[in-house]
């Protein structure tokens, strides 16, 4: 790690950092105040759910509405739109922190003072995962900030799920996040970068989609990431965390280590 | 101080370096000399440890460049040939960015060296022009009184006055014992600051010279505009290598030789008399000619 660059990599990158964080905290804040309305009338819903093809309500999360607050939020915000986001954070902030500077030559700068590229990109991976755990910070703070604002103790919560939820997400996105920086740090192209880490993710989430629509196409699941994050088994108590949360860990960490080490002894044309 | 053992470096498409070899010696200013392409900027990669050799090695200060990263960084300064910052940073904010990665305390010198090339440092980078920029990097790769500095083409973008100030300052390095090594494709640049320079071509270096050596072997292409076509005519038979003719104008290539292209030319009357400063291509166009006669 070096200090002064991971202070002005931050700098630079906090806005963009903020402006996500920002805006999932505005979206869940947004579903909490929806939820007493739709609460009311969960029956109705369940109905409107149920007349959809069953596929299409399982894809996209919407099947298991129990009847609690973190169920809710799991199906409308944690099963497809905050995977959506994080993703596109991940692709393209980690293309920035890499590839985009060999492209560009200014890595030429940061190799020619007194740092190792070790720590450059050391430094750069963390920048990476401060970005994801803020975004996930202000998110859960949020979540927990409108339950006890909006909601009021006088529907279900469950904070401990709630929590976990949120540990999932940031966990699997530290494993992308992992992938697409290994990806970012072997490529000298910033637009071929983004495009095969883009591809790579899209990938891992669209075999996760078909694999959730049936049963004929599950074991499409088994070859996605993302099919070790399941929002749905988390609320239903179901999901095998102890698991497939450390598999994640793991994922990221050697991902964000091979990163390291390959980019070491690399070539680099700056 | 710098010693580049026979370093080989070849690309997928064929091109690239082939055993180049020289050394630099402490306080002395290095030219290194080619045309675009040539393998000027492959050979500072792997002096700055950005590339991995297939063989041979670079060594600073006994330190190898590519096994101990970090280290030889400490007493080095470097100005890329194409300059790129990190976006969103004023000069200020940049050079300030740089001081904390090369743990620099004094900002006595940046402020002199500032001064000195006159810019506005609290303009944003991207709306600087090129020379700007490079005015920047060479502040960038001064400010930390490095013992080596390299620089791949370092006048690039800069006006002939702030070139001029430019070698002032390397003039004034070099007397404090700074060693250099100087990318260029333009020879007066070099001619001015340096103590010896390597030629590049084709990724070979194929010699390693005195620069004042390398002076006798420029050759100077003079036009003549005399008074008749019939003092043309009379110079063009005084056995100097006449280039082209146009009548009263005579182009004559020199090398070396200034006193007889003097003395012939006193003796006509003359108009106008012009010099051509050549590209470095031309400048060692003969040179290489000799080089592949001889093979």
């Amino acid at each position: 790690m070096n200090a002064a660059l991971y202070k002005q990599m931050l700098k630079v990158k906090l806005k963009g950092f903020l402006n996500f964080a920002f805006g999932s905290a505005f979206y869940i804040l947004l579903m909490f105040w929806l939820y007493p309305g739709i609460a009311r009338n969960a029956k109705s819903i369940d109905e409107l759910v149920r007349s959809m093809p069953e596929s299409v309500g399982k894809a996209f999360g919407l099947a298991n509405f129990n009847g609690s607050a973190e169920a809710f939020i799991s199906g409308e915000y944690y099963g497809l739109i905050l995977v959506l986001l994080l993703a596109i954070v991940c692709v393209q902030l980690s293309t920035q922190l890499m590839a985009k500077l060999v492209d560009q030559g200014s890595m030429a700068y940061l190799l020619s003072t007194p740092t190792t590229r070790a720590k450059v990109a050391l430094t750069q991976a963390a920048v990476l995962v401060t970005g994801l755990f803020l975004i996930m910070g202000v998110t859960t703070l949020a979540g927990i900030a409108g339950n006890g604002w909006l909601l009021r103790g006088d529907y279900v919560f469950h904070t401990g799920k709630f929590l976990q939820l949120n540990a999932s997400a940031f966990l699997l996105f530290f494993a992308a996040a992992g992938i697409t920086f290994l990806v970012s740090s072997l490529c000298n192209d910033e637009k071929r970068a983004a495009g095969i880490s883009g591809t790579i993710v899209f990938l891992f989430f669209s075999l996760d989609l078909i694999g959730k629509i049936s049963d004929k196409t599950d074991w499409l699941r088994d070859f996605s990431l993302f099919s070790l994050y399941r929002p749905d088994e988390i609320i239903g108590g179901s999901a095998n965390l102890a698991v497939n949360l450390p598999i994640l860990a793991a994922v990221g960490l050697i991902a964000f280590g091979l990163a390291v080490m390959l980019f070491r002894r690399r070539d680099l044309p700056l | 101080m710098l010693s580049v053992e026979h370093v080989t470096k070849k690309f997928p498409n064929g091109r690239g370096i082939f055993d180049v070899a020289f050394s630099v010696g402490k306080g002395e200013v290095f030219g290194f000399l080619g045309p675009n392409g040539a393998g000027k900027s492959t050979t500072i990669r792997h002096i700055m440890g950005f590339m991995k050799p297939d063989q041979g090695t670079v060594k600073v200060n006994g330190f190898d460049t590519w096994k101990e990263q970090g280290k030889v960084q400490a007493f080095v300064g470097y100005l890329p040939g194409e300059i790129a910052f990190i976006e969103g940073m004023t000069g200020k904010a940049f050079l300030d960015f740089m001081a904390a990665m090369q743990g620099l305390r004094d900002p006595s010198k940046r402020a002199r060296l500032i001064d000195r090339l006159q810019f506005d440092v609290n303009t944003p980078i991207r709306k600087m022009s090129k020379g700007m920029k490079q005015k920047v990097g060479i502040v960038a790769a001064f400010m930390h009184d490095p013992e080596l500095i390299i620089l791949d083409e370092p006048t690039s973008g800069l006006d002939p006055l702030m070139q001029k100030v430019f070698i002032e300052i390397v003039l004034e390095e070099k007397a404090r014992g700074t060693t250099f090594l100087m990318s260029s494709h333009s020879f007066p640049e070099i001619e001015r600051t340096c103590d010896r320079a390597a030629i590049i071509k084709d990724g070979v270096i194929v010699a390693v010279k005195d620069i004042h050596e390398l002076q006798s072997m420029q050759r100077k292409l003079f036009e003549v505009l005399f008074a008749s076509e019939a003092e043309a005519d009379a110079f063009a038979k005084s056995g100097l290598a006449i280039d082209s003719r146009e009548g009263a104008r005579v182009r004559v290539a020199v090398q070396g030789d200034y006193g007889k292209f003097l003395e012939e030319t006193a003796k006509y009357q003359v108009r106008n008399l012009d010099v051509f400063t050549q590209n470095l291509e031309d400048v060692f166009m003969n040179f290489y000619d000799r080089k592949e006669g001889a093979r």
